[in-house]
């Protein structure tokens, strides 16, 4: 792969790759930091109003702390299909990268907006069929690692480490 | 679109800000998110005070917790309290040290240890609702039963 790179290179005649240089030159630049930071306070935003969600459950339900979880993600889940419905997610996305894609609320954005995209080709074999395009890997991803770490721990449980 | 924006700004400020005026916060309004730091509280009155007093001050000493609130009822003593924040991740450990050091100096005594923020508000509404002379320390030892029933659950 290297070589065949050091090949093309090799290939281009002055032109090109004084035109490589002048791209190079005037190329603007991805603002990584300053994703980054973004990045970082609206994934923040989102766990800050996570946080307030499972406070709010253990505050007036009789869920524990250990229980709390599991209605804060689908409240969190169900936020983000509605905002993503309304276009509003997208915005957040834009703004936010990772930011946004890496909470749970994510999640809800990448089934919605899969939905959304494939509705004209029907139901069954649009929404249906395609809705966990992007998530399904998500889901296979975590149960199988799920499994594994459970397999992990039985084992450690049975030998007595833990 | 700017005045819009500004009246439901001040609508909101005004609907949530109004309704609190003048009203003393209770404790457990404001339990998950600072130190209460609250009396011991016992649901019976025939039992000796001084010694959950003592309970509450050793756990105290513990330097990985801020917040300690200690329910003495029939039987049973529940233990609730709160890790500082970056000694979190060693939360079963202290529960562990914990427990083991209340059993060592209080072999008499039947523990339940818990760091369940649920479980620490549950202890601060109780006392409340035992400053109020409707709530009998029957119903008292009941609801405390019903929170260790629910520590029992979250381990």
């Amino acid at each position: 792969m290297r070589m065949e790179s050091k090949q093309k290179k090799q290939n281009t005649t002055l032109q090109q790759r004084n035109y490589q240089q002048l791209q190079q030159k005037h190329e603007i630049k991805r603002p990584v930091l300053k994703n980054c930071i973004k990045a970082f306070f609206v994934g923040g935003l989102i766990c800050f109003i996570g946080q307030a969600v499972s406070y709010f459950y253990i505050y007036f339900f009789n869920f524990t702390e250990q229980s709390v979880g599991n209605p804060t993600v689908a409240t969190m889940v169900f936020f983000s299909m509605l905002l993503t419905g309304f276009g509003v997610y997208d915005r957040i996305g834009q703004f936010g990268g990772a930011g946004s894609a890496v909470p749970v609320t994510g999640f809800g954005n990448a089934v919605i907006s899969a939905a959304i995209e494939h509705r004209t080709e029907g139901f069954v074999l649009g929404v249906g069929g395609n809705m966990f395009k992007l998530a399904g890997s998500v889901i296979l991803f975590g149960v199988f690692s799920a499994f594994v770490v459970a397999l992990v721990k039985t084992l450690l449980v049975i030998w007595g480490v833990l | 679109m700017r005045a819009r924006y500004r009246l439901i700004l001040f609508t909101c400020v005004f609907f949530l800000a109004a309704c609190s005026h003048n009203q003393p916060a209770k404790d457990s309004q404001l339990a998950l998110m600072k130190t209460t730091n609250p009396k011991p509280v016992v649901t019976d009155k025939s039992k000796n005070r001084n010694r959950i007093e003592e309970i509450k001050k050793e756990v105290s000493s513990f330097p990985q917790i801020y917040d300690v609130a200690v329910v003495k009822g029939k039987k049973d003593t529940l233990v609730a309290y709160k890790v500082k924040h970056l000694h979190r991740f060693s939360m079963k450990k202290i529960e562990k040290n914990l427990t083991k050091m209340l059993e060592e100096k209080y072999p008499k005594e039947k523990f339940t240890v818990s760091s369940d923020y649920k479980i620490f508000l549950e202890t601060i509404r109780l006392d409340e609702r035992m400053k109020s002379p409707k709530f009998s320390h029957r119903e008292a030892e009941k609801r405390f039963k019903e929170i260790v029933k629910m520590t029992e659950a979250t381990k």
